[in-house]
């Protein structure tokens, strides 16, 4: 607690307990476009805009917002698909392997009653001019007869892991549309921080 | 929970340290902090103590049940309270505040 003598602070704290949702935005446009044709977003990412029928989402996750796209597919419930950017990916290392194993002790528990979700694909990337960690998953839930295939990217931004990620959710007996993954790949590829975060600032 | 545990390394370096308090028992604690992967130290206060005497009564919001409302309290390092928020903890603020603490802390 006394560590190099420098000043002790403590600070105590009710307990939280964050949930998350999802709303479609309808209050005033945080993006504009570039003269380049480039989607700026609250002049601090800039990002290609993505085809036709994508809506665009602000995602609230691990008590931060961030925001992405929307689309509902051809094919019975729960047909559509979903990319987005997270500045706080659930869990708390800075260290990306580790990041991993946090994200999925939490990522889609709210969305499913019994998803067993396995990793089919890791590799490490570039992204946004870093390291980055690129894993591919799918999980089935026997329950609701419901399957979602998943492409999350994480990154940094500072020292900080952000992530993007893509879920597509599906009937069980329904195929997954995996062009959409390219669509995911190119507006990550394009992705540019046009400022310091917060936490670079501080 | 997860928000301060992401910024635990930003409070090490304001040399902040951070404490949950909750009415839940420790066994509950235990095996919560475990889920979230939660290192820093969680104060089980069953009988509700704490909270009152920090100005924390029961939720409004869940009539009923014990359970607090949210704070988020900081104490400087003579034992002053200086920070007081109610509601979800906006971690920004709270960096900020700790920052400024830390630097006026370390003027002669």
């Amino acid at each position: 607690m006394n560590r190099k003598g420098l000043t002790i602070l403590c600070l105590l704290l009710a307990l939280v307990w964050v949930s998350g949702c999802a709303t479609t935005d309808t209050s005033k446009k945080p993006y504009r476009l570039s003269e380049q044709g480039m989607l700026i977003w609250n002049d601090e990412y800039e990002f290609i805009v993505p085809p036709v029928g994508w809506k665009v989402i602000q995602v609230e996750s691990g008590g931060e917002f961030g925001f992405g796209f929307l689309r509902s597919d051809p094919g019975p419930y729960p047909s559509q698909s979903m990319f987005v950017y997270d500045e706080e990916p659930f869990g708390c290392s800075l260290n990306f392997g580790e990041r991993e194993e946090e994200f999925f002790k939490r990522y889609l528990w709210s969305a499913s009653i019994s998803m067993n979700i396995k990793v089919l694909e890791r590799k490490k990337i570039n992204i946004v001019g870093g390291e980055g960690l690129a894993v591919i998953a799918e999980g089935r839930d026997s329950v609701k007869k419901e399957k979602v295939r998943s492409k999350i990217v994480f990154g940094k931004r500072g020292e900080r892991v952000v992530s993007w990620y893509l879920t597509q959710w599906r009937h069980a007996d329904s195929t997954f549309d995996l062009a959409t993954f390219d669509v995911f790949d190119k507006w990550v590829d394009s992705f540019k921080f046009l400022k310091k975060s917060f936490y670079e600032t501080l | 929970m997860e928000g301060h545990q992401r910024n635990l390394y930003l409070y090490d370096r304001f040399n902040a340290r951070v404490l949950g308090v909750s009415r839940d028992d420790v066994i509950t604690l235990k095996y919560w902090a475990k889920s979230l992967d939660i290192t820093f130290p969680l104060l089980s206060n069953v009988t509700g103590f704490l909270g009152f005497y920090f100005g924390v009564g029961p939720s409004p919001e869940i009539k009923g049940f014990p359970v607090f409302s949210r704070r988020t309290i900081i104490i400087d390092k003579r034992g002053i309270i200086r920070y007081v928020r109610d509601g979800s903890p906006d971690f920004k603020d709270v960096l900020l505040f700790l920052k400024k603490l830390n630097e006026e802390g370390g003027k002669p």
